[in-house]
């Protein structure tokens, strides 16, 4: 019986946050979106205070910071690096591991019968606390689904302890009583609108949905929806996905902090955008096939003129070159421009990605691709030892007034030399 | 405009160019090309990992953590204003420990006391007075400081 581990971070991006900085203890955390839009995580404290997910931050901020809400911009390269040394020190658990979002891995536990597996998730719990600070919850099961269900049983404590639930060893008639106390939309997969239509079939429960008749549900739905009751029934059906396929596309784009009428600053945004892209295609030893860029106006503004446009163009021949890549983005971008509109969010995408080795040569390329090879090389070299930017082609600008909002962001404590959390020797 | 730039509008789907093809450059890459003649060198069979300064002073990646610091008060245990402390979260900290704590929303570098039910974080300099650990207080030792380096020119 294959036996598999969700392992997920309580408040993973609060959390973080409350990690550096001790005037964070006990105080209510939350965590905004791009241009502090939105909150996209809370700390135990901030949920207490019934702050809900998502809610936009602007209509809250008043009354939050009479609670002594702390509010903080994402700092994804902090999250970024804390979620890579999770991700290590879960390795050490197992040797096949998923990585199924910043904050969640699945492991493949089979093998571990001997230590338990409850003993198994409780050590994992141990050593994430002890090595990074971070708490974890640990949900132990027989299939992907269910595993996925005891961890949010774990988290909320709805068998034995809190922090680590192990479903293999419960007994069937206790797995049956779980389950009906559990809604239906908690389980993997089955989101607010597959809810919705399941209540209004009578099936509101877990237990329910385990009981359901597989067919029909694979008739009315999907078979993912099928395939998920087998695998509550406790028959797995996925399994681990170990590797990451190199991606096919990669897109930068960002909202700006305030809308962007001219041209030039559209220019310096699509560039830097490129610059990260293109850093990404030669970080996964890739090509890319071709190139789009697109600008919108803010369509959450329907009182303004409304403007939006998206061209791709394929190369030919696939390229990593900054400097090619910029080149065709700003001839895109300068075609699709319009005056007279208020942007408020450029973006590019590098698609028709191909591994570096199948790289097919022009003719006549020469010694041109060795020298722009060495020449990236350097550039990505000097950026990740000085930081992102330090070197980049002035079609990135200077001022970036363009630039998304980000008001109350913490420092790298982990990624920069400047962003280091000072020790007092008082 | 597009189309100057572009070649057979269409051909790939609608919205969709061709670039034109550029005009080739054409040279030898001489400087570019390394070649390897002789004799293979008599050193090849010792050729050894160069130091590297990670290994001397992390034990344990994953739980390694750098603080500086800004003060005076850890002199005797040669810690000094500007050295960046190497932490390890690893290890469990222990009496006699130098570790970086959070206590009353500072972060401090201290020398641990733990013993005989008394619990303190003690300077190394006399300038400095301990501090007692009190009933209600709440202290976390966040890390074992395991090594300290500091960068002298820019």
């Amino acid at each position: 019986m294959p036996v598999f581990a969700l392992v997920d971070c309580n408040n993973f991006y609060a959390s973080c946050e409350k990690l550096f900085d001790p005037k964070l203890r006990d105080r209510p955390v939350v965590v905004l979106s791009n241009n502090d839009g939105c909150v996209v995580a809370r700390s135990a404290e901030a949920k207490a205070l019934g702050i809900p997910m998502g809610a936009p931050w602007f209509k809250l901020k008043e009354e939050a910071r009479r609670y002594g809400v702390v509010a903080f911009s994402s700092n994804y390269a902090l999250y970024a690096d804390m979620s890579n040394r999770v991700v290590e020190v879960l390795s050490a658990f197992s040797p096949s591991i998923e990585v199924y979002s910043i904050d969640e891995s699945f492991l493949d536990l089979s093998g571990f019968e001997r230590q338990g597996y409850e003993a198994c998730g409780a050590e994992i719990r141990q050593r994430v606390g002890d090595w990074l600070g971070l708490a974890v919850c640990v949900g132990i099961a027989p299939t992907k689904t269910l595993a996925k269900l005891a961890n949010h049983v774990a988290k909320k404590a709805l068998a034995g302890r809190a922090g680590v639930c192990d479903l293999t060893t419960m007994r069937k008639e206790d797995l049956t009583q779980l389950f009906a106390r559990i809604e239906v939309g908690e389980v993997w997969g089955v989101g607010r609108k597959i809810a919705g239509r399941l209540n209004e079939m009578g099936i509101r429960t877990v237990r329910q949905l385990r009981d359901a008749d597989a067919d029909t549900l694979r008739a009315k739905f999907s078979v993912v929806l099928e395939r998920t009751v087998r695998e509550l029934r406790g028959l797995s059906c996925l399994e681990i996905e170990e590797l990451v396929p190199d991606r096919q596309q990669i897109m930068a784009s960002r909202s700006f902090g305030t809308l962007v009428y001219e041209l030039p600053d559209l220019e310096e945004a699509v560039a830097s955008h490129i610059a990260r892209a293109a850093e990404k295609l030669r970080a996964q030893a890739s090509l890319a096939g071709a190139v789009q860029v697109y600008i919108r106006t803010n369509i959450f503004k329907p009182e303004v003129p409304q403007y939006q446009r998206a061209i791709t163009v394929p190369l030919r021949e696939a390229t990593a070159d900054t400097r090619v890549l910029t080149g065709w983005a700003l001839r895109i971008l300068r075609d699709i421009f319009r005056p007279g509109y208020g942007y408020h969010k450029a973006g590019v995408m590098l698609a028709n990605i191909v591994p570096e080795e199948n790289r097919q040569f022009t003719l006549l390329g020469g010694c041109e691709d060795v020298k722009t090879a060495l020449l990236m090389k350097a550039l990505d070299g000097i950026n990740e030892r000085y930081g992102r930017g330090t070197l980049r082609l002035a079609a990135e600008g200077v001022d970036k007034a363009w630039q998304m909002r980000r008001g109350n962001l913490s420092p790298g404590y982990t990624t920069s030399w400047n962003g280091l959390a000072k020790v007092r020797a008082i | 405009m597009l189309e100057a730039w572009y070649c057979a509008p269409g051909e790939v789907g609608p919205g969709v160019f061709v670039p034109l093809l550029e005009a080739p450059k054409l040279a030898l890459p001489i400087d570019m090309v390394k070649v390897s003649a002789g004799f293979p060198s008599p050193a090849a069979d010792y050729e050894d990992n160069r130091l590297d300064i990670n290994d001397y002073l992390i034990r344990n990646p994953v739980s390694t953590f750098f603080f500086p610091v800004e003060g005076d008060s850890m002199q005797g245990a040669e810690i000094f204003d500007g050295d960046i402390l190497v932490v390890d979260k690893s290890i469990r900290p222990q009496h006699g420990h130098i570790v970086v704590a959070f206590i009353d929303g500072l972060r401090l570098v201290k020398r641990l006391y733990r013993q005989a039910g008394r619990v303190a974080l003690v300077a190394e300099n006399p300038n400095y007075p301990t501090l007692d650990i009190q009933e209600g207080m709440e202290l976390v030792v966040w890390g074992v400081v395991v090594g300290k380096f500091k960068r002298l020119t820019a």
